[in-house]
Protein backbone atom coordinates (compact mmCIF):
# COMPACT_ATOMS: atom_id res chain seq x y z
CA UNK A 1 0.00 0.00 0.00
CA UNK A 2 2.56 2.57 -0.79
CA UNK A 3 1.27 5.98 -1.74
CA UNK A 4 2.26 7.96 -5.19
CA UNK A 5 2.79 10.72 -2.95
CA UNK A 6 5.91 9.28 -1.32
CA UNK A 7 7.36 8.14 -4.48
CA UNK A 8 6.70 11.34 -6.02
CA UNK A 9 8.35 13.35 -3.45
CA UNK A 10 11.35 11.05 -3.21
CA UNK A 11 11.94 11.96 -7.35
CA UNK A 12 11.40 15.89 -6.67
CA UNK A 13 13.39 15.25 -4.24
CA UNK A 14 16.22 13.76 -6.55
CA UNK A 15 15.50 16.51 -9.21
CA UNK A 16 15.65 19.13 -6.70
CA UNK A 17 19.12 18.47 -5.50
CA UNK A 18 20.94 17.93 -9.18
CA UNK A 19 19.18 21.61 -10.37
CA UNK A 20 20.12 23.09 -7.43
CA UNK A 21 23.68 22.30 -8.10
CA UNK A 22 23.43 22.67 -11.27
CA UNK A 23 27.16 23.96 -11.97
CA UNK A 24 28.41 20.47 -11.00
CA UNK A 25 25.87 18.60 -12.40
CA UNK A 26 25.28 19.77 -15.95
CA UNK A 27 27.39 22.32 -17.23
CA UNK A 28 30.92 20.24 -16.75
CA UNK A 29 29.72 17.41 -18.35
CA UNK A 30 28.44 19.00 -21.31
CA UNK A 31 31.65 21.31 -21.45
CA UNK A 32 33.84 18.00 -21.33
CA UNK A 33 31.90 16.71 -24.30
CA UNK A 34 32.23 19.73 -26.14
CA UNK A 35 35.62 19.78 -25.99
CA UNK A 36 36.10 16.33 -26.88
CA UNK A 37 34.45 16.98 -30.29
CA UNK A 38 36.10 20.19 -30.95
CA UNK A 39 39.68 18.41 -30.15
CA UNK A 40 38.79 15.12 -31.52
CA UNK A 41 36.39 16.25 -33.98
CA UNK A 42 37.42 19.40 -35.33
CA UNK A 43 41.24 19.55 -34.95
CA UNK A 44 42.86 16.12 -35.53
CA UNK A 45 39.31 14.65 -36.63
CA UNK A 46 40.81 15.72 -40.11
CA UNK A 47 43.76 13.47 -39.85
CA UNK A 48 42.15 10.54 -39.53
CA UNK A 49 40.12 8.46 -42.81
CA UNK A 50 36.49 7.87 -42.71
CA UNK A 51 35.45 4.76 -40.48
CA UNK A 52 32.11 3.16 -42.14
CA UNK A 53 31.60 5.84 -44.52
CA UNK A 54 30.87 8.67 -41.88
CA UNK A 55 33.79 11.17 -40.81
CA UNK A 56 35.84 10.64 -37.81
CA UNK A 57 33.55 13.40 -35.66
CA UNK A 58 30.28 11.75 -36.91
CA UNK A 59 31.65 8.27 -35.57
CA UNK A 60 32.64 9.30 -32.22
CA UNK A 61 29.76 11.38 -31.34
CA UNK A 62 27.22 8.55 -30.11
CA UNK A 63 30.41 7.07 -28.12
CA UNK A 64 30.75 10.05 -26.46
CA UNK A 65 26.89 10.96 -25.79
CA UNK A 66 26.61 7.43 -24.21
CA UNK A 67 29.76 7.91 -22.10
CA UNK A 68 28.21 11.39 -20.73
CA UNK A 69 24.88 9.41 -20.03
CA UNK A 70 27.21 6.63 -18.40
CA UNK A 71 29.28 8.72 -15.96
CA UNK A 72 26.60 11.04 -15.69
CA UNK A 73 23.77 8.69 -14.40
CA UNK A 74 26.57 7.28 -12.19
CA UNK A 75 27.45 10.34 -10.40
CA UNK A 76 24.01 11.60 -9.89
CA UNK A 77 22.99 8.27 -7.91
CA UNK A 78 25.76 7.65 -6.32
CA UNK A 79 27.09 11.30 -4.76
CA UNK A 80 22.93 11.45 -3.88
CA UNK A 81 23.22 8.21 -2.17
CA UNK A 82 26.70 8.43 -0.42
CA UNK A 83 25.80 12.63 0.89
CA UNK A 84 22.50 11.05 2.22
CA UNK A 85 24.33 8.29 3.98
CA UNK A 86 27.26 10.62 5.39
CA UNK A 87 24.94 13.41 6.49
CA UNK A 88 22.51 10.30 7.84
CA UNK A 89 18.91 11.78 6.08
CA UNK A 90 19.22 8.43 4.52
CA UNK A 91 17.98 7.31 7.91
CA UNK A 92 15.00 9.66 8.06
CA UNK A 93 14.13 8.51 4.39
CA UNK A 94 14.23 4.67 5.90
CA UNK A 95 12.28 5.40 8.37
CA UNK A 96 9.36 7.16 6.61
CA UNK A 97 6.72 4.72 5.20
CA UNK A 98 8.23 4.53 1.74
CA UNK A 99 9.71 0.63 -0.29
CA UNK A 100 12.74 -0.08 -1.11
CA UNK A 101 11.56 -0.20 -4.38
CA UNK A 102 10.33 3.31 -4.43
CA UNK A 103 13.86 4.10 -3.18
CA UNK A 104 15.40 2.63 -5.67
CA UNK A 105 13.52 3.74 -8.57
CA UNK A 106 13.23 7.30 -7.37
CA UNK A 107 17.22 7.54 -7.35
CA UNK A 108 17.56 5.92 -10.69
CA UNK A 109 14.90 8.19 -12.30
CA UNK A 110 16.87 10.93 -11.17
CA UNK A 111 20.08 9.28 -13.00
CA UNK A 112 18.08 9.00 -15.91
CA UNK A 113 16.77 12.66 -15.70
CA UNK A 114 20.54 13.75 -15.79
CA UNK A 115 21.54 11.15 -17.96
CA UNK A 116 19.32 12.01 -20.90
CA UNK A 117 19.95 15.65 -20.26
CA UNK A 118 23.62 15.44 -20.96
CA UNK A 119 23.00 13.01 -23.43
CA UNK A 120 20.45 14.47 -25.41
CA UNK A 121 22.13 17.91 -25.07
CA UNK A 122 25.52 16.14 -26.42
CA UNK A 123 23.46 14.41 -29.89
CA UNK A 124 21.60 17.71 -29.99
CA UNK A 125 24.12 19.91 -30.05
CA UNK A 126 26.83 18.40 -32.22
CA UNK A 127 24.40 16.90 -34.83
CA UNK A 128 22.59 20.20 -35.19
CA UNK A 129 26.31 21.72 -35.77
CA UNK A 130 27.25 18.69 -38.50
CA UNK A 131 24.09 18.98 -40.04
CA UNK A 132 23.39 15.18 -39.60
CA UNK A 133 20.24 13.50 -39.16
CA UNK A 134 19.16 11.10 -36.39
CA UNK A 135 18.76 7.23 -37.67
CA UNK A 136 16.45 5.84 -35.47
CA UNK A 137 14.98 7.85 -32.34
CA UNK A 138 13.43 4.55 -31.08
CA UNK A 139 17.00 2.68 -30.86
CA UNK A 140 18.61 6.20 -29.67
CA UNK A 141 16.02 6.70 -26.68
CA UNK A 142 16.35 3.02 -25.96
CA UNK A 143 19.94 3.28 -25.75
CA UNK A 144 20.16 6.39 -24.01
CA UNK A 145 17.50 5.16 -20.79
CA UNK A 146 19.29 1.84 -20.67
CA UNK A 147 22.43 3.26 -20.28
CA UNK A 148 20.70 6.08 -17.10
CA UNK A 149 19.45 2.86 -15.72
CA UNK A 150 22.37 0.52 -15.76
CA UNK A 151 24.42 3.08 -14.46
CA UNK A 152 22.27 4.80 -11.98
CA UNK A 153 21.98 1.39 -10.22
CA UNK A 154 26.27 0.95 -10.59
CA UNK A 155 26.47 4.14 -8.88
CA UNK A 156 23.34 2.75 -6.32
CA UNK A 157 25.46 -0.07 -5.49
CA UNK A 158 28.76 1.78 -5.79
CA UNK A 159 27.50 3.99 -3.10
CA UNK A 160 26.31 1.43 -0.71
CA UNK A 161 29.41 -0.50 -0.73
CA UNK A 162 32.18 2.76 -0.18
CA UNK A 163 33.46 3.30 2.84
CA UNK A 164 35.21 7.01 1.43
CA UNK A 165 34.26 9.39 -1.06
CA UNK A 166 37.84 8.01 -3.14
CA UNK A 167 36.79 4.74 -3.43
CA UNK A 168 33.62 6.26 -5.51
CA UNK A 169 35.88 8.68 -7.97
CA UNK A 170 37.97 5.42 -8.27
CA UNK A 171 35.33 3.37 -9.43
CA UNK A 172 34.56 5.99 -12.06
CA UNK A 173 38.36 6.51 -12.86
CA UNK A 174 39.88 3.32 -12.78
CA UNK A 175 36.50 0.92 -14.19
CA UNK A 176 34.11 2.99 -15.84
CA UNK A 177 36.24 5.13 -17.87
CA UNK A 178 38.61 2.52 -18.98
CA UNK A 179 35.72 0.39 -20.45
CA UNK A 180 33.55 3.18 -21.76
CA UNK A 181 37.16 4.33 -23.77
CA UNK A 182 37.76 0.32 -24.72
CA UNK A 183 34.02 -0.29 -25.59
CA UNK A 184 34.86 1.41 -29.07
CA UNK A 185 34.29 4.91 -28.18
CA UNK A 186 37.12 6.31 -30.37
CA UNK A 187 37.42 3.99 -32.45
CA UNK A 188 36.03 0.50 -34.64
CA UNK A 189 36.68 -2.85 -33.38
CA UNK A 190 37.55 -3.90 -36.73
CA UNK A 191 40.37 -1.80 -37.11
CA UNK A 192 41.92 -3.49 -34.00
CA UNK A 193 44.78 -6.76 -34.12
CA UNK A 194 42.56 -10.42 -33.39
CA UNK A 195 43.42 -10.32 -29.74
CA UNK A 196 42.64 -7.09 -28.32
CA UNK A 197 39.23 -7.37 -30.49
CA UNK A 198 38.43 -10.83 -29.07
CA UNK A 199 39.07 -9.28 -25.60
CA UNK A 200 36.97 -5.78 -26.64
CA UNK A 201 33.72 -8.29 -27.27
CA UNK A 202 33.29 -9.37 -23.76
CA UNK A 203 33.50 -5.82 -22.59
CA UNK A 204 29.53 -5.12 -21.99
CA UNK A 205 29.49 -1.68 -23.02
CA UNK A 206 30.54 -2.75 -26.02
CA UNK A 207 27.84 -3.09 -26.84
CA UNK A 208 26.43 -0.71 -26.10
CA UNK A 209 27.93 1.98 -27.60
CA UNK A 210 27.82 0.18 -30.59
CA UNK A 211 24.08 0.06 -30.27
CA UNK A 212 23.33 3.84 -29.54
CA UNK A 213 25.74 4.16 -32.45
CA UNK A 214 23.39 2.33 -34.57
CA UNK A 215 20.55 4.31 -33.21
CA UNK A 216 22.24 7.64 -33.52
CA UNK A 217 24.22 6.24 -37.53
CA UNK A 218 23.04 3.28 -39.08
CA UNK A 219 25.88 1.57 -38.67
CA UNK A 220 26.83 -1.66 -36.70
CA UNK A 221 29.62 -4.13 -35.86
CA UNK A 222 27.20 -6.45 -33.58
CA UNK A 223 23.83 -7.45 -34.83
CA UNK A 224 21.25 -4.76 -33.49
CA UNK A 225 19.54 -7.49 -31.12
CA UNK A 226 22.99 -8.79 -29.24
CA UNK A 227 23.06 -5.28 -27.98
CA UNK A 228 19.47 -4.55 -26.60
CA UNK A 229 19.23 -8.03 -25.20
CA UNK A 230 22.55 -8.20 -23.36
CA UNK A 231 22.55 -4.44 -22.28
CA UNK A 232 18.67 -4.87 -21.46
CA UNK A 233 19.05 -7.98 -19.29
CA UNK A 234 22.07 -6.71 -17.44
CA UNK A 235 20.35 -3.65 -16.75
CA UNK A 236 16.98 -5.75 -15.44
CA UNK A 237 19.37 -7.37 -13.03
CA UNK A 238 21.21 -5.01 -11.70
CA UNK A 239 17.81 -2.79 -10.87
CA UNK A 240 16.57 -6.37 -8.97
CA UNK A 241 20.09 -6.67 -7.37
CA UNK A 242 19.81 -2.36 -6.17
CA UNK A 243 16.09 -3.43 -4.96
CA UNK A 244 17.38 -6.55 -3.29
CA UNK A 245 20.14 -4.51 -1.40
CA UNK A 246 17.46 -2.23 -0.20
CA UNK A 247 15.08 -4.93 0.69
CA UNK A 248 17.24 -6.64 2.75
CA UNK A 249 19.21 -3.18 4.40
CA UNK A 250 22.33 -4.07 3.16
CA UNK A 251 24.89 -1.49 4.61
CA UNK A 252 21.49 0.62 5.82
CA UNK A 253 20.18 -1.50 8.83
CA UNK A 254 21.74 -2.44 11.38
CA UNK B 1 -4.96 -1.76 21.01
CA UNK B 2 -1.54 -0.79 22.76
CA UNK B 3 0.19 2.10 20.38
CA UNK B 4 3.50 0.52 20.79
CA UNK B 5 4.22 -3.47 21.94
CA UNK B 6 7.17 -4.78 22.05
CA UNK B 7 7.70 -8.76 23.14
CA UNK B 8 10.68 -10.36 23.59
CA UNK B 9 13.23 -8.05 22.07
CA UNK B 10 16.85 -8.98 21.46
CA UNK B 11 19.42 -7.74 19.75
CA UNK B 12 23.39 -8.29 19.55
CA UNK B 13 25.71 -5.88 17.57
CA UNK B 14 28.45 -8.35 17.55
CA UNK B 15 28.85 -11.32 19.65
CA UNK B 16 30.37 -9.55 22.35
CA UNK B 17 27.88 -6.70 22.58
CA UNK B 18 24.53 -7.38 23.51
CA UNK B 19 22.43 -4.57 23.19
CA UNK B 20 19.25 -5.83 24.41
CA UNK B 21 18.74 -8.32 26.58
CA UNK B 22 14.67 -9.13 25.98
CA UNK B 23 12.91 -5.94 26.13
CA UNK B 24 9.13 -6.34 26.73
CA UNK B 25 7.27 -2.88 26.91
CA UNK B 26 3.74 -2.20 26.46
CA UNK B 27 2.90 1.69 25.01
CA UNK B 28 -0.98 2.43 25.71
CA UNK B 29 -2.61 5.05 22.74
CA UNK B 30 -2.51 8.44 24.44
CA UNK B 31 0.45 8.01 27.02
CA UNK B 32 3.38 9.97 27.51
CA UNK B 33 6.04 7.33 28.30
CA UNK B 34 9.87 7.78 29.13
CA UNK B 35 12.92 5.61 28.94
CA UNK B 36 15.42 6.84 31.24
CA UNK B 37 18.83 5.46 31.51
CA UNK B 38 22.52 6.55 30.31
CA UNK B 39 24.07 6.72 27.32
CA UNK B 40 24.77 3.13 25.88
CA UNK B 41 21.86 1.48 28.07
CA UNK B 42 19.99 0.37 24.98
CA UNK B 43 17.30 2.82 24.65
CA UNK B 44 18.64 4.32 20.99
CA UNK B 45 18.42 0.83 19.88
CA UNK B 46 15.17 0.39 20.84
CA UNK B 47 13.92 3.29 18.86
CA UNK B 48 15.61 2.49 16.03
CA UNK B 49 14.35 -1.09 16.19
CA UNK B 50 10.64 0.37 16.23
CA UNK B 51 11.17 2.17 13.45
CA UNK B 52 13.47 -0.41 11.32
CA UNK B 53 16.76 1.41 11.43
CA UNK B 54 17.67 -1.80 13.64
CA UNK B 55 16.79 -5.20 12.82
CA UNK B 56 16.54 -7.43 16.02
CA UNK B 57 17.83 -10.64 16.28
CA UNK B 58 14.34 -11.64 18.18
CA UNK B 59 11.25 -10.59 19.19
CA UNK B 60 8.55 -8.89 17.81
CA UNK B 61 7.20 -5.26 17.46
CA UNK B 62 3.56 -4.20 16.98
CA UNK B 63 2.59 -0.39 16.34
CA UNK B 64 -0.85 0.53 16.47
CA UNK B 65 -1.17 -4.39 15.45
CA UNK B 66 1.07 -3.60 12.97
CA UNK B 67 4.12 -5.49 12.79
CA UNK B 68 7.05 -3.78 11.60
CA UNK B 69 8.64 -6.68 10.16
CA UNK B 70 5.39 -7.79 8.35
CA UNK B 71 3.18 -4.34 7.37
CA UNK B 72 6.79 -2.01 7.82
CA UNK B 73 4.70 0.66 5.81
CA UNK B 74 1.46 0.54 7.75
CA UNK B 75 3.24 0.71 11.08
CA UNK B 76 5.50 3.37 9.82
CA UNK B 77 2.65 5.70 8.61
CA UNK B 78 1.88 6.64 12.19
CA UNK B 79 5.57 7.20 13.69
CA UNK B 80 7.31 10.76 13.36
CA UNK B 81 10.79 10.03 14.93
CA UNK B 82 13.05 12.56 16.17
CA UNK B 83 16.35 11.00 16.55
CA UNK B 84 19.21 11.64 18.79
CA UNK B 85 21.86 12.74 15.69
CA UNK B 86 20.62 15.34 13.51
CA UNK B 87 19.88 13.92 10.72
CA UNK B 88 18.55 16.71 7.66
CA UNK B 89 20.20 16.88 4.15
CA UNK B 90 22.77 18.95 5.01
CA UNK B 91 22.50 21.47 1.73
CA UNK B 92 18.82 22.01 1.23
CA UNK B 93 17.07 24.89 2.96
CA UNK B 94 15.09 23.63 5.66
CA UNK B 95 11.55 25.05 4.60
CA UNK B 96 12.00 22.29 1.28
CA UNK B 97 13.35 19.36 3.92
CA UNK B 98 10.34 20.19 5.63
CA UNK B 99 7.85 20.30 2.75
CA UNK B 100 10.01 16.65 1.44
CA UNK B 101 8.90 15.40 4.59
CA UNK B 102 5.35 15.67 4.62
CA UNK B 103 5.41 13.97 1.25
CA UNK B 104 6.87 11.25 1.82
CA UNK B 105 4.43 10.51 4.49
CA UNK B 106 1.35 10.85 1.61
CA UNK B 107 0.98 14.96 2.50
CA UNK B 108 -0.25 16.28 -0.63
CA UNK B 109 2.06 19.43 -1.91
CA UNK B 110 -0.45 21.89 -1.11
CA UNK B 111 -1.19 20.55 2.60
CA UNK B 112 2.73 20.20 3.49
CA UNK B 113 3.29 23.62 2.72
CA UNK B 114 1.12 24.69 4.92
CA UNK B 115 2.11 22.11 7.28
CA UNK B 116 5.25 23.19 6.72
CA UNK B 117 4.47 26.99 7.51
CA UNK B 118 2.69 26.19 10.61
CA UNK B 119 5.25 23.82 11.99
CA UNK B 120 8.40 26.50 11.65
CA UNK B 121 6.47 28.96 12.85
CA UNK B 122 5.70 27.42 15.90
CA UNK B 123 9.07 26.19 16.46
CA UNK B 124 10.27 29.69 16.00
CA UNK B 125 12.31 28.55 12.51
CA UNK B 126 10.08 30.37 10.07
CA UNK B 127 12.65 32.95 9.31
CA UNK B 128 15.29 30.40 8.79
CA UNK B 129 13.15 28.19 6.02
CA UNK B 130 15.63 29.77 3.04
CA UNK B 131 18.74 28.49 4.78
CA UNK B 132 20.47 25.31 5.26
CA UNK B 133 20.59 23.05 8.44
CA UNK B 134 24.45 23.80 9.29
CA UNK B 135 23.59 27.98 9.16
CA UNK B 136 21.27 27.11 12.57
CA UNK B 137 22.33 27.00 16.31
CA UNK B 138 22.58 23.39 18.11
CA UNK B 139 19.19 24.19 19.79
CA UNK B 140 17.48 25.25 16.49
CA UNK B 141 18.53 22.22 14.40
CA UNK B 142 17.02 20.27 17.79
CA UNK B 143 13.75 22.07 16.95
CA UNK B 144 14.15 21.49 13.57
CA UNK B 145 14.44 17.40 14.11
CA UNK B 146 10.61 17.79 16.50
CA UNK B 147 9.42 20.03 13.78
CA UNK B 148 10.02 17.64 10.88
CA UNK B 149 9.08 14.74 13.13
CA UNK B 150 5.37 16.07 13.36
CA UNK B 151 5.19 16.86 9.47
CA UNK B 152 3.27 13.45 8.97
CA UNK B 153 1.42 13.69 11.20
CA UNK B 154 2.37 11.16 13.63
CA UNK B 155 -0.02 9.34 16.09
CA UNK B 156 3.23 8.05 17.41
CA UNK B 157 5.73 10.44 17.98
CA UNK B 158 9.11 9.16 19.20
CA UNK B 159 12.04 11.48 20.83
CA UNK B 160 15.53 10.29 21.34
CA UNK B 161 16.87 12.79 23.46
CA UNK B 162 15.15 15.61 22.17
CA UNK B 163 16.31 17.99 24.76
CA UNK B 164 20.66 16.90 24.73
CA UNK B 165 22.16 20.42 24.21
CA UNK B 166 19.34 22.50 24.15
CA UNK B 167 19.06 25.47 26.55
CA UNK B 168 17.35 25.70 29.74
CA UNK B 169 14.83 27.90 28.84
CA UNK B 170 14.37 26.52 25.15
CA UNK B 171 13.66 23.09 27.34
CA UNK B 172 11.23 24.10 29.10
CA UNK B 173 9.32 25.79 26.12
CA UNK B 174 9.94 22.60 24.50
CA UNK B 175 8.77 20.42 27.56
CA UNK B 176 5.05 22.43 27.43
CA UNK B 177 4.59 21.79 23.97
CA UNK B 178 4.96 18.49 23.98
CA UNK B 179 2.43 18.05 26.79
CA UNK B 180 0.55 19.90 24.70
CA UNK B 181 0.90 17.56 22.20
CA UNK B 182 0.28 14.43 24.48
CA UNK B 183 -2.97 15.89 25.59
CA UNK B 184 -4.43 16.40 22.09
CA UNK B 185 -3.87 12.77 21.94
CA UNK B 186 -0.47 12.36 20.62
CA UNK B 187 1.28 9.11 22.29
CA UNK B 188 4.64 9.90 23.15
CA UNK B 189 7.73 7.92 23.67
CA UNK B 190 10.83 9.43 24.67
CA UNK B 191 14.22 8.95 25.82
CA UNK B 192 16.18 10.89 28.56
CA UNK B 193 18.87 10.81 30.79
CA UNK B 194 17.49 14.15 32.21
CA UNK B 195 15.93 13.09 35.46
CA UNK B 196 13.58 16.27 35.41
CA UNK B 197 12.32 15.72 32.01
CA UNK B 198 11.15 12.20 32.81
CA UNK B 199 9.53 13.33 36.40
CA UNK B 200 8.02 15.72 35.11
CA UNK B 201 6.26 14.79 31.30
CA UNK B 202 5.79 11.43 31.61
CA UNK B 203 2.95 8.93 32.63
CA UNK B 204 5.41 5.81 32.88
CA UNK B 205 8.95 5.61 33.03
CA UNK B 206 10.67 2.70 31.74
CA UNK B 207 14.31 2.23 33.53
CA UNK B 208 16.63 0.77 31.06
CA UNK B 209 20.04 -0.10 32.04
CA UNK B 210 22.45 -2.84 30.41
CA UNK B 211 19.87 -3.79 27.79
CA UNK B 212 17.13 -4.69 29.90
CA UNK B 213 14.16 -2.93 31.72
CA UNK B 214 15.05 -3.65 35.14
CA UNK B 215 11.36 -1.26 36.56
CA UNK B 216 9.12 0.36 34.50
CA UNK B 217 5.91 2.41 36.43
CA UNK B 218 4.72 6.04 36.51
CA UNK B 219 7.25 8.43 38.63
CA UNK B 220 5.37 8.49 41.94
CA UNK B 221 4.98 4.58 42.44
CA UNK B 222 8.70 4.31 41.32
CA UNK B 223 10.03 6.52 43.80
CA UNK B 224 7.49 5.37 46.40
CA UNK B 225 9.24 1.48 46.00
CA UNK B 226 12.50 2.79 45.17
CA UNK B 227 13.39 5.02 47.29
CA UNK B 228 16.41 4.96 49.97
CA UNK B 229 14.30 4.63 53.51
CA UNK B 230 16.46 6.06 56.49
CA UNK B 231 19.97 5.16 54.54
CA UNK B 232 22.80 7.71 55.34
CA UNK B 233 23.59 9.34 52.42
CA UNK B 234 27.41 8.78 51.57
CA UNK B 235 29.12 8.37 48.37
CA UNK B 236 27.12 8.56 45.34
CA UNK B 237 23.66 9.62 46.89
CA UNK B 238 25.31 13.18 48.10
CA UNK B 239 24.37 14.16 44.89
CA UNK B 240 21.30 12.71 44.75
CA UNK B 241 17.66 14.91 45.51
CA UNK B 242 15.73 12.52 48.18
CA UNK B 243 12.74 11.68 46.66
CA UNK B 244 13.51 11.41 42.91
CA UNK B 245 13.91 9.30 40.19
CA UNK B 246 17.56 10.01 40.30
CA UNK B 247 17.68 7.98 44.14
CA UNK B 248 15.22 5.05 41.72
CA UNK B 249 18.09 4.90 39.36
CA UNK B 250 20.71 4.65 41.45
CA UNK B 251 19.04 1.81 43.72
CA UNK B 252 18.41 0.09 41.08
CA UNK B 253 21.41 0.24 38.64
CA UNK B 254 23.86 1.36 41.64
CA UNK B 255 24.84 4.46 39.20
CA UNK B 256 24.01 7.93 39.00
CA UNK B 257 22.71 9.78 36.13
CA UNK B 258 23.44 13.17 37.28
CA UNK B 259 26.33 15.28 36.48
CA UNK B 260 27.60 15.96 40.20
CA UNK B 261 27.67 12.56 40.93
CA UNK B 262 29.85 11.47 37.63
CA UNK B 263 32.34 14.23 38.73
CA UNK B 264 32.47 12.62 42.09
CA UNK B 265 33.09 9.04 40.82
CA UNK B 266 36.05 10.37 38.70
CA UNK B 267 37.51 12.11 41.39
CA UNK B 268 36.91 8.89 43.39
CA UNK B 269 38.78 7.02 40.82
CA UNK B 270 41.52 9.29 40.76
CA UNK B 271 42.24 9.29 44.46
CA UNK B 272 42.63 5.85 43.93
Amino acid sequence: MGSFTGFATLVTQEFFRFWRLIRQTIFPPILTTLLFILIFGFSLGERIQEIHGFPYILYIIPGLAAMGVMNNAFSNTSTSLYMARFDQSLDNILAAPLKPIEIVTALVVGGIARGILIGGITLAVSLLLLKQPLFSWPVTFFFLIQQSILFGCWGIIGALRAKTWDSLATTQTFVITPLVYLGGVFYSINLLPDIWKKISIVNPLFYMVDGIRYGVLGILEVPLWHSVALSGLLTLLLFALCVYLFQIGYKLVR
Amino acid sequence: MNAIEITGLKKSYSATVEALKGIDLSIPQGEFFGLLGPNGAGKTTIINSIVGLVRPNSGSIKVMGHDIRKEPLAAKRYLGLSPQEINIHAYFPIGNVMEFQGGFYGLSKKESKQRAEKLLKDFGLWEKRKVGRFKLSGGMQRRLMIARALMGKPKILILDEPTAGIDVELRHELWEFLKGLNSDGTTILLTTHYIEEAELLCERVGIIHKGKIVACDSPTKLIEKYRFENKERKGVLKFVRPGSLEEVFVNLTGKSLAEGAKEWEVSRDLQL
